[in-house]
């Protein structure tokens, strides 16, 4: 994976995000603190990313400003 | 109500599980960040769990009138304790919501738990055990007014129990 391929993250609860790898992992600590008193780490939110067609049924959740669609 | 079994999860040893329900009109709904599906939250282990659960919800949907464990369970190689959390419905904005329908309960088995336990049934037990709070406990029943005492009034009275 190179830093500026664009990946898809996407949390059990249904949020995701897409971006490039820094920017995911920055939003992946912020939904992560604030909606599951989790913090991941890199090495974690990388070992989370997919492919950034992975996700056929991408559903943002609207109360989250931090999703983003693809 | 289910969560979605592909992507990044919460893992921690001992979660909570919040249920946040509101009143509309003449029937109690369930909404939150996660909408319909459980809203999961780890809880470290020197976090007390009503503080953390308070504290998020206040945080990410705002002040609850009530925050109240129901039950508890092992599940997802963790010890998941349940919230009831009931919220105004100004809070409820934008946030999926969906009715909630009745449920049959998991019973235990006499010395064992249930073999399987759906979420409909945690619910369900929540609400029958905020119906016996109303009644048994003066905070909780100051805390919600007659038209939501009146819809708890159709849950069968029970109190905290583990559900598996």
């Amino acid at each position: 994976m190179t830093d500026d391929e664009i990946r898809r993250l996407r949390c059990a609860c249904g949020w995701e995000a897409s971006g490039k790898f820094e920017e995911l992992v920055l939003e992946a600590q912020e939904h992560g603190r604030r909606i599951h008193n989790m913090a991941p780490t890199r090495e974690e939110v990388e070992a989370m990313l997919l492919p950034l067609d992975a996700i056929a049924d991408h559903r943002a959740q609207p109360d989250d400003s931090s999703a983003r669609s693809a | 109500m289910s969560r979605t079994p592909q992507g990044w999860d919460v893992d921690s040893p001992v979660q909570a599980e919040i249920f946040t329900v509101w009143r509309s009109g003449d029937h109690l709904e369930l909404t939150g960040p996660c909408g319909a599906a459980p809203w999961l939250v780890e809880l470290g282990a020197t976090e007390h769990p009503v503080e953390v659960v308070d504290r998020i919800v206040r945080d990410v949907v705002g002040d609850p009138l009530l925050v109240h464990s129901t039950s508890w369970r092992r599940d997802r190689d963790a010890v998941i304790l349940s919230f009831v959390v009931v919220i105004d419905a100004g809070l409820v904005r934008e946030m999926p919501s969906v009715p909630i329908g009745r449920a049959a309960l998991a019973r235990s088995e006499a010395t064992s738990a249930p073999r399987e336990i759906a979420t409909e049934a945690v619910v369900e037990h929540g609400l029958r055990h905020m119906a016996w709070l109303a009644k048994d406990d003066p905070v909780v029943a100051a805390s919600l007014d007659e038209s939501w005492k009146a819809l708890l009034a159709a849950y069968v009275p029970e109190p905290f129990r583990a559900l598996g």
